[in-house]
């Protein structure tokens, strides 16, 4: 076993006569990233006050809002450059006219999206990195006692309107818009909508409707199919040629004739027994209007055919919208338009699949990152850790449970930025948690390189750098990794102030 | 070969001088590789047969393969309930229990 130096000269050079073994040549160029740290900071950045919403994914572009939600705008990452004539340029310190916003970022345009009416929402960002593609969403304002519509779900707010918009991030022109009107999508943390490669599907709440769409190479929006209702195109025009069954009759929706037939076939088969089966049968139909009763809560994609979707009942009577448990899991073809698989969220089988292939839930990071996102999946220490948590969890059908209610999953991808990979770096990640990289600003983010785990190997302040005076209430600040470059944004927003925005950087 | 390496640098000028050209009359060029045949057809593949990859990935296989088992029938055909799935039919008056 040949001695590698944590030396970056000597990496080089390692890197120039030494082949690695097959298949890790990318893992090995990523140590470098234990040597290029961003270690620097310039605080209290003069910038716009825009709220910095992300990086996309192959870091040609930061993304962000206008205070007023209501504008894009749309930087590019590059680098300072200054000149120093002196002979000895490491000891200076940055001349000021480097420590700035525009050192690092240049303004590529400011598109508006919303009207005066309408606010874009802020934590809605999906990006389709194989055309530089940006999907965006705008809103109005939530309708009290929105009229009683049919088809419609009563309980569930109605938005008056509701805008997906494509935008080619290259130079800002909107492609195309998708719009919704007096229904609900759940737009916060990106909840109601999946995405995978090209397709996109965008659950209705309201009217309990999947819409698919595609995104075409030249940037429009176009339908698929609607699930909800109707399973297949021609359902609608079948059951409107015949009416004399719809008069007087009563059909439940196409997406639960599926799921109440697999669930009369999968016991009518399984159970040899006829008094048994029977007596399953009897608690089916005990049960039967719970079934009808369901909504379709959230969805994923498992590949272009098969969505994921998990069933529910809404608690009644309260503000925010939420699902009562036990809540239910069906696998859905959208070709045969067949259920396939139906599980209840305590159920061993489903959690045993989630915890074996939870990459594969997650299957919509077809990005070169994909294999980098640390995960209990692809990474020995999150495995470990994932194995603590579960070994010191009071009950496992508790902890199933809780791991089993993140599904299906969102679109939402972590950071892919080497820091934030457990093979290279150990951080504390349960103050600073992946998805969205809240932390306390007073606190410093402590990096240790996992090959010398004894030395601190870099740390993040976020705060003010003289510190907080005493009395003030600590503030969280939000981090933005930039996904290759030694390169990071801290964010601290209140209210009532303006927002303090660091560098971090090597130098 | 041979005097080739004698020219190249190298600490003591002696090295490599002793090294003869190989034998010129097995030349690789004609040398034909040996082929082994089987002597029976026990393991050929069939005919027809195509090797593609899965395009499902085993998260789907895994669900289909669990459903397969659930919904597989075990009891007589003559129980069977799978309905024919290529044509809608027509039914009668719906039954009112569906209230």
């Amino acid at each position: 076993m040949m001695f590698r130096s944590n030396n970056l000269a000597a990496r080089v050079f390692e890197r120039q006569i030494l082949t690695p073994r097959p298949g890790t040549s990318v893992n090995l160029v990523r140590l470098f990233y234990e040597n290029l740290v961003p270690s620097c900071t310039i605080y209290d950045v003069d910038c716009p006050d825009h709220g910095f919403h992300k990086f996309t994914d192959d870091g040609q572009y930061l993304v962000s809002f206008s205070r007023n939600c209501q504008d894009l705008i749309v930087y590019r990452p590059t680098w300072f450059s200054f000149s120093c004539k002196e002979e000895d340029c490491d000891s200076h310190s940055l001349p000021e006219k480097a420590k700035r916003f525009d050192s690092f970022f240049t303004q590529l345009y400011c598109v508006s999206l919303a009207s005066s009416t309408e606010y874009i929402c802020r934590q809605f960002f999906l990006y389709v990195q194989s055309h530089q593609f940006g999907l965006f969403a705008t809103c109005t304002a939530r309708c009290i006692d929105a009229p009683t519509t049919e088809g419609a779900i009563d309980e569930i707010p109605s938005i008056e309107k509701i805008t997906f918009y494509l935008v080619r991030l290259e130079d800002g022109v909107i492609l195309d818009e998708k719009a919704f009107c007096n229904d609900f999508v759940s737009l916060a943390e990106i909840m109601g909508v999946s995405f995978y490669e090209d397709l996109l599907c965008i659950l209705s709440l309201r009217y309990q409707t999947l819409h698919v769409l595609q995104i075409l190479n030249s940037g429009g929006l176009v339908d698929v199919r609607n699930i909800g209702i109707f399973c297949r195109e021609d359902d609608e025009l079948f059951l409107n040629t015949h009416a004399q069954i719809t008069q007087g009759g009563y059909f439940l929706s196409g997406i639960k004739q599926r799921l109440l037939s697999f669930v009369f076939r999968r016991i009518w088969n399984e159970e040899a027994d006829p008094t048994l089966r029977v007596q399953h049968l009897k608690e089916f139909y005990f049960r039967f209007q719970d079934f009808v009763d369901f909504i379709m809560w959230k969805m994923q994609f498992l590949d272009r055919h098969h969505l994921l979707i998990r069933f529910g009942h809404m608690d009644k009577g309260v503000d925010r919208i939420t699902i009562q448990h036990p809540t239910f899991f069906a696998v859905y073809n959208m070709e045969t338009t067949e259920i396939v698989a139906f599980y209840e969220d305590s159920s061993e089988e489903l959690y045993s699949l989630f915890e074996q292939f939870w990459g594969d839930f997650h299957c919509s990071r077809n990005s070169l990152h994909a294999n980098f996102i640390s995960s209990h999946c692809n990474n020995i220490y999150a495995l470990d850790e994932y194995r603590c948590m579960k070994n010191s969890a009071n009950s496992t059908s508790q902890f199933m449970k809780m791991m089993i209610s993140s599904l299906p999953v969102n679109c939402q991808t972590p950071c892919p930025s080497p820091y934030l990979d457990l093979s290279l770096f150990q951080y504390n990640h349960k103050l600073f948690p992946i998805f969205h990289h809240v932390h306390s600003a007073e606190r410093p983010v402590e990096f240790t390189s996992r090959r010398q785990p004894n030395v601190l190997n870099f740390k993040i302040k976020s705060g003010p750098e003289a510190g907080v005076p005493d009395g003030r209430p600590e503030r969280s600040s939000l981090f933005r990794f930039h996904p290759y470059l030694p390169l990071a944004l801290s964010i601290q927003r209140t209210n009532m102030q303006p927002t303090v925005v660091n560098i971090h950087f090597r130098r | 070969m041979g005097s080739l390496l004698a020219d190249w640098p190298s600490y003591n000028p002696h090295n490599f001088s002793q090294i003869r050209p190989a034998d010129p009359s097995a030349q690789p060029s004609k040398l034909t590789p040996i082929t082994y045949h089987p002597t029976h057809n026990r393991t050929l593949p069939p005919p027809n047969q195509v090797i593609s990859t899965e395009t499902r990935h085993i998260l789907l296989r895994r669900f289909y393969q669990k459903s397969v088992e659930k919904l597989r029938p075990k009891r007589a055909a003559s129980d069977n309930l799978t309905p024919d799935h290529g044509s809608k039919q027509l039914r009668g008056a719906f039954a009112d229990g569906c209230n």
